[in-house]
């Protein structure tokens, strides 16, 4: 079973004296997937409601003619 | 051999609907392992003798850069469909791979600009692994950009396979590249030919972020994927059909 390697949680957080390097990289790596995962729902989401539309729009064509 | 398999991705239909299905086991595959390897590399991984805790930057740094690179062979193969067989989701697999693999690039850049830092003492040398990597993230961006400025699809998609065909060169250079030059980058931490150089206690955690990394990027190019798909077969019956259901 692996142990936790340091001391404290205030230690591992402080990772001393590489913190300031290795913590803003997993903060960037979670702004990034998290970002291209809001984006890929929101085009998805953009589709659908465009299509939702077209589909109504068709609609109101035919009840109109 | 029945090809019935490699012919049904020719029916966008059938590719929205199971990679659906695809899209949700690898987003949990992916959130798993992710939360698993990444804790297991930051806090319980054992510190490097030589590096401290900069190295921990390896359990994102090296998943990204693979995929980076597994992302731009994967357009390559897609180009190759798309002239062969002329399929429409090869071309969707190029536009999806291509966003999906340019963020992964930048990820792999900065995070090996930010390791760089207290290792070697710069965020940035012009080394042969650094600078093709660098040239991988212009061939993306080329990609995406080729793409905005033909307004003809079909053009713009045949326009795209070729460029990415002709960038399919820079790959064995970005591997490579640490063996022809002389480069401040280490070799591979990782080769499926030969054992680790690092403990299992160190690669073990690392493994795991790789499967959960793969399985992050298929979630996002699936999700990418349908949503190209849709857009694209916004006019098509079975579209109407699936948004009505939705």
């Amino acid at each position: 079973m692996p142990e936790f390697q340091f001391e404290s949680l205030a230690a591992f957080f402080a990772m001393a004296p590489h913190g300031a390097f290795v913590w803003p990289v997993y903060f960037l790596g979670v702004v990034i997937l998290g970002g291209l995962t809001w984006s890929m729902a929101r085009q998805h989401a953009r589709a659908i409601r465009l299509i939702r539309r077209n589909i109504e729009r068709e609609e109101f064509d035919e009840s109109e003619t | 051999m029945s090809w019935r398999w490699f012919h049904q991705w020719g029916s966008p239909r059938w590719f929205y609907e199971r990679a659906g299905r695809w899209q949700t086991v690898s987003g949990f595959i992916a959130l798993i392992l992710l939360i698993v390897g990444t804790v297991w590399g930051l806090g319980f991984a054992p510190v490097d003798y030589q590096q401290g805790h900069s190295y921990r930057i390896i359990y994102l740094h090296v998943p990204v850069a693979f995929l980076a690179q597994a992302m731009y062979a994967g357009m390559a193969v897609c180009a190759v469909v798309l002239f062969v067989w002329k399929m429409k989701i090869a071309d969707v697999g190029i536009q999806a791979l291509a966003v999906v693999g340019l963020a992964f690039t930048v990820l792999s850049l900065v995070s090996g600009a930010i390791w760089g830092k207290p290792t070697w003492g710069t965020y940035w040398v012009w080394d042969a692994r650094l600078t093709s990597m660098l040239i991988l993230a212009f061939l993306y961006l080329g990609v995406i950009g080729l793409r905005g400025a033909i307004a003809e699809p079909e053009q713009a998609g045949k326009a795209c396979a070729i460029l990415v065909l002709v960038g399919v060169i820079n790959l064995p250079i970005i591997k490579y590249s640490v063996e022809w030059w002389n480069t401040l980058h280490q070799p591979a931490s990782l080769k499926l030919t030969e054992k680790p150089a690092m403990p299992a206690s160190m690669w073990v955690p690392l493994l795991v972020n790789i499967v959960g990394y793969y399985a992050a990027a298929f979630y996002l190019v699936f999700a990418s994927m349908r949503a190209i798909v849709l857009h694209r077969e916004r006019r098509a019956s079975w579209v109407k059909e699936v948004v009505g259901r939705a």
